[in-house]
């Protein structure tokens, strides 16, 4: 990127002295220039630039238990950046708010669930207990894999949120720009492939 | 300008139909190939970028896809879009269809895992009783294994067993590191054979129809390939009865146009030439066709398990490392008490446990990721799905795709044949990971839906009785002399083999067959 934004910057200087340059050596006027010549211009994208999502799916509460959860399913450790670091519950309130409605639900009634638990058997909202409370909370994600999906709505919803922020974390740019690369692509570089001849 | 007869028209590029062009086209038959989709530009049409920058951060669009569950961030672009493609299944009875719409087809994505079917499944019927048998041996394939082979590159390591015959391949005479050692120990105590995967290198890792197949085809000069050229019927000259070429819709523009052929190859994979047929109400004689759909039954990670000596950062690659294949064992001499036929076993290691097996969370999960970092061990089962009448596909009159052409119905499930098998695997890996000095983390026997090993086959099966049977055993249709399909709906059983090598193989053996008779002027 710096590269990048260095190199346009000298093409950019280099343009207004080029007449002056001509002008001083009287030499005829070149060829007006293809469009083939045209620099291409460096631009970036909303994350690189540091902007922030602005959420607007979930409610204040929910927003606010998800940010909670995510600090304690995915905390920073060693020095890797962790969920909040990758602002993944803001990620997530975009996500899940694109995503189909059952998903909606199962994220919508679980951070209720969170807060209504917690305001059960604590008189607090999650985002406000302690860790020796939300760890009573959070017990079943201590509980033995099965395949198949756990019945308790809860328990559902903390296996699931327990994937997604992974993925968002480890997906995040903050976590590629925090750890060296072990391969030979850089971390979380991969083959991609655009859309091929979409129907118009 | 006239319409230009051509000796065959080919529909479908992947590797039964580019296997077909390959075959006819160099031997100097004039072909003209339909693929449905565009051909993709392997340089143009791929880039590498950062998950981040990605619209989804690693998450695969929300809601697109349902049936893929192999579309990820990077190739959700690659699949066909179940909207323009949709199809429909009883109920809750899942059918995971997965379709590419590019020239090259599947043949551009698949795992590459090689390997030759047996007469434990050419006559399957001969040894256990059910189903049919094929109408072929394995002798009558071999030949074509053998010449299919080499141009794939397949590598393997030679073994002599009689389930899994050995190939033409690359000897693969890499060590083992120990892990691998411990389990193939392990597993040969429990009568499970182990060897080193089999698997097509191609050129650079790209083992397709689309760059070991059609480039040759083309560079004949006999071959005219039609990118979005969507296949909507075979037509068939009513004064003979015999297929006279296939109509098809141009992607883009929905246009139809007729393309004609002195002969008809169906290559488009296999459900979509059994839909061809159907919906052109053609080769049906037997009502066989669109029955006996089956596939192979997938298990991701049965076990998932470490290796202990491997854990706390002393995971190496002379310790752990590597893979391997576990090729049938239940049902050759001996008998399971509650299921026919058999599973194999495909094992890898040296990764790190799924977290999602892990029953912690936050800091304390972090460290026992840390500790597995490197030792982990995991197995997938793939087992064989009984050919059954009772799993079929029909047209559905009430869908149809963007094109207009009726669409696909499923009507298919596992039987208890399946559900045995499957619980069998699992209670044997555990048993063989645990000699073999693993710790279990999870185990379990839950299959995916039908079609999620992209492996289905039959509905357009071959058998020497035209009462029950669609094709002949040169993949020709009994009905229609001039009508050949070439994919896997011609399988008559299917075994726990990845099914690639197989489809080539006789897709070239019945290539050889049409060149033949059209030179011989019995077509």
């Amino acid at each position: 990127m710096p590269l990048q934004r260095r190199k346009f910057l000298q093409v950019a200087a280099a343009v207004p002295a080029a007449p002056a340059l001509l002008a001083q050596q009287s030499a005829p006027a070149p060829p007006a220039p293809s469009a083939a010549d045209v620099q291409t211009l460096a631009t970036t994208t909303p994350d690189a630039a540091a902007c922030t999502t602005v959420p607007g799916f979930f409610t204040d509460p929910q927003l606010a238990a998800l940010r909670r959860l995510c600090d304690l399913l995915l905390p920073s450790v060693n020095g890797l950046p962790g969920a909040l670091d990758a602002k993944v519950p803001e990620f997530l309130d975009f996500l899940i708010g694109v995503s189909p409605a059952p998903r909606q639900q199962l994220y919508r009634q679980g951070l209720d669930l969170l807060n209504a638990i917690s305001s059960e058997r604590f008189a607090k909202l999650f985002v406000a207990l302690d860790p020796s409370q939300t760890d009573q909370i959070l017990g079943p994600l201590r509980a033995p894999w099965t395949y198949d999906p756990p019945s308790d709505p809860l328990a559902n919803f903390l296996r699931e949120a327990k994937a997604d922020i992974r993925t968002a974390t480890e997906s995040s740019r903050e976590r590629a720009d925090s750890a060296p690369s072990g391969g030979r692509r850089p971390r979380g570089i991969g083959l991609y492939w655009l859309p091929i001849d979409p129907l118009v | 300008m006239a319409e230009t007869k051509y000796d065959v028209v080919i529909v479908g590029s992947g590797a039964s139909g580019g296997m077909a062009a390959y075959v006819l086209a160099r031997k100097g038959i004039k072909c003209l190939m339909l693929d449905a989709g565009p051909a993709p530009d392997l340089t143009r049409d791929r880039t590498l970028k950062a998950v981040y920058d990605l619209p989804y951060r690693g998450f695969r669009k929300p809601g697109i896809l349902p049936h893929v569950l192999q579309a990820n961030a990077f190739n959700s672009n690659v699949w066909a879009d179940e909207t323009q493609n949709p199809y429909t299944y009883d109920g809750d009875d899942q059918f995971n269809w997965v379709r590419v719409r590019l020239v090259g087809g599947k043949s551009l994505f698949w795992a590459r895992m090689s390997f030759r079917l047996s007469d434990y499944e050419f006559k399957a019927r001969d040894h256990d009783g059910y189903g049919e048998n094929w109408p072929i041996s394995y002798s009558d394939l071999a030949p074509y294994y053998d010449k299919v082979e080499p141009i794939f590159r397949v590598a393997g390591r030679k073994e002599g067993w009689k389930q899994l015959p050995d190939g033409v391949f690359l000897e693969d005479n890499s060590p083992d590191s120990v892990c691998v050692q411990q389990f193939k120990t392990a597993a040969n105590q429990a009568g499970i054979p182990v060897t080193k995967m089999r698997r097509a290198t191609g050129q650079g890792m790209l083992a397709s129809s689309f760059n070991l197949l059609l480039p040759d085809a083309l560079a004949s000069g006999n071959l005219t390939l039609v990118s979005n050229a969507v296949a909507r019927e075979v037509t068939v000259d009513k004064n003979t009865g015999l297929a006279n070429g296939v109509n098809f819709i141009d992607r883009h523009s929905r246009r139809e146009i007729h393309a004609s052929g002195r002969a008809v190859v169906l290559g488009a994979s296999c459900l979509e030439s059994t839909r061809l047929l159907l919906n052109s109400g053609l080769a049906n004689s037997s009502g066989a066709l669109g029955h006996y759909l089956f596939d192979q039954f997938y298990i991701t990670r049965t076990v998932d398990a470490i290796m202990p000596a491997a854990c706390g950062g002393k995971a190496n690659r002379h310790l752990i490392g590597g893979g391997g294949y576990c090729p049938r064992f239940r049902n050759l001499d001996t008998k399971a008490k509650n299921f026919i036929r058999g599973y194999a076993l495909d094992f890898g290691s040296g990764g790190t446990p799924d977290p999602a097996v892990i029953p912690e969370y936050g800091a304390a999960l972090e460290s026992k990721l840390d500790y597995y970092r490197g030792a982990g061990f995991s197995v997938t089962t793939m087992g064989e799905v009984l050919p059954r009448f009772e799993n079929f596909v029909t047209i559905d009159r009430n869908t149809s795709d963007a094109w207009g052409i009726p669409a696909l119905h499923f009507s298919a499930r596992y039987s208890d044949n399946e559900f045995n098998m499957a619980a069998d695997a699992v209670s044997t890996l555990n048993e063989v990971c645990h000699n073999a000095g693993f710790e279990v983390l999870a185990k379990h026997d839950k299959m995916f839906p039908p079609g999620y090993s992209i492996h289905e086959l039959g509905t357009c099966r071959m058998g020497d009785d035209p009462k029950t049977s669609v094709l002949n055993k040169w993949n020709q249709s009994h009905d229609v002399k001039n009508l050949f399909v070439v994919d896997g709906s011609s399988f008559v059983t299917g075994g726990s083999q990845n099914p690639t090598m197989t489809i080539l193989s006789l897709s070239m053996r019945a290539s050889e067959y049409l060149a033949e008779s059209l030179r011989k002027g019995d077509l």
